[in-house]
């Protein structure tokens, strides 16, 4: 899906939920359902298959948000994404949501890719030190990846900060060859 | 008449006669002898002389005609022999002249030849060592790749199974602990 189509998809749902008055409740959940899809093989292959019926892709999210105490109304957007068949974008669409949110509360989003989960403290810690690096108050999101082997790699808008053990065996491997 | 007179005196019982000389003719004889040869002379000398001499005049001249054609003759065979001999002597130059750029241009194919040889020899012994230079550096790149490849993929199963919770941990405190001076 091109950049614009993503952007208006995200744009209608950041409308509604702003207007609902949970754009941030349904901003972190978006995200936890988007990190959710892109590190279960199974639930992107399933969510982003167009043969499976509708109804049962709509189902297995709600069975994702059942019991966490997430909004209806963020159910009730997903649903919508996966029945327009844009399973496949809900990273982009969470993604430009999370992005709206922050620039509705004058802040970046910080994008921030480990091996492992970070604790809310680390989290909280990691948002205070990237707002010192970039001039700016962020709203930190983690992605968990195991393609990074070991520590982190923050994205504040152009700016990467990449401590990452993948981009350091990446450098030795180049050194070598 | 001296004969007649011998066969006359045979004639036994007849005739006898008797002559002045046996040798000597009668006057009138040599009278008459004399005037007929001085006619005979004449007529020689009025008639004979001038067509003799006219045909002597005739032969002198045919024979130095003759003579004159064959200096000519001559002439035009020496003129010929000097030609054939000028043209033998230019042909003898033109030979040597031939033969000579012959050997001029026989030793300049030669000598390009060799020349051509050598440098072809000389680009193929240098076409040789680039590509024996290049296998090896092929090789040895190759080699270096296969070592790079291999090294990389030691040192990331050594780094993965050394990255415990702990040593994630680290990474992490690490990375937030300076990612703030990062501006």
């Amino acid at each position: 899906m091109s950049d614009a189509t993503t952007n208006a998809y995200a744009k209608a749902l950041a409308d509604i939920a702003e207007a609902e008055g949970v754009l941030a409740r349904v901003d972190a959940e978006f995200t936890a359902v988007a990190a959710a899809y892109e590190s279960n093989d199974q639930l992107r292959s399933t969510i982003g298959d167009q043969a499976i019926p509708v109804e049962r892709r709509q189902g297995i999210v709600e069975q994702l948000l059942a019991g966490k105490g997430a909004h209806p109304l963020t159910a009730q957007l997903l649903g919508m994404v996966i029945g327009a068949g844009r399973g496949r974008d809900l990273s982009a669409i969470a993604s430009a949501i999370g992005n709206r949110n922050a620039s509705s509360q004058g802040r970046a989003v910080a994008e921030v890719r480990s091996a492992v989960a970070l604790s809310e403290d680390q989290q909280r810690r990691l948002g205070e030190q990237l707002a010192k690096a970039v001039g700016t108050e962020v709203n930190v999101k983690v992605i968990v990846d195991p393609s990074v082997v070991g520590g982190l790699v923050a994205t504040v808008g152009d700016k990467v900060i990449d401590g990452s053990v993948r981009t350091k065996l990446d450098r030795v491997k180049a050194r070598l060859s | 008449m001296s004969f007649l007179v011998s066969l006359l005196a045979s004639e036994e019982g007849h005739l006898t006669y008797e002559t002045h000389s046996w040798l000597l003719p009668e006057t009138a004889e040599i009278i008459y002898g004399g005037l007929a040869s001085v006619i005979v002379f004449a007529a020689l000398g009025k008639f004979a002389l001038p067509m003799f001499k006219k045909s002597l005049t005739a032969r002198t001249e045919r024979i130095q005609k003759e003579m004159d054609d064959a200096q000519a003759v001559r002439d035009t065979a020496e003129g010929e022999a000097s030609r054939i001999r000028t043209a033998l002597g230019d042909i003898q130059s033109e030979r040597a002249k031939i033969l000579a750029e012959a050997d001029a241009q026989a030793a300049a194919v030669l000598s390009d030849g060799r020349a051509r040889i050598t440098a072809e020899a000389a680009d193929l012994e240098a076409k040789a060592d680039a590509d024996i230079a290049a296998a090896a550096g092929r090789v040895n790149d190759e080699l270096k790749s296969e070592i790079a490849r291999l090294s990389s993929v030691a040192a990331e199963r050594v780094v993965k199974a050394a990255l415990n919770d702990a040593a994630q941990q680290d990474l992490i405190e690490g990375f937030i602990n300076t990612v703030g001076a990062a501006r």
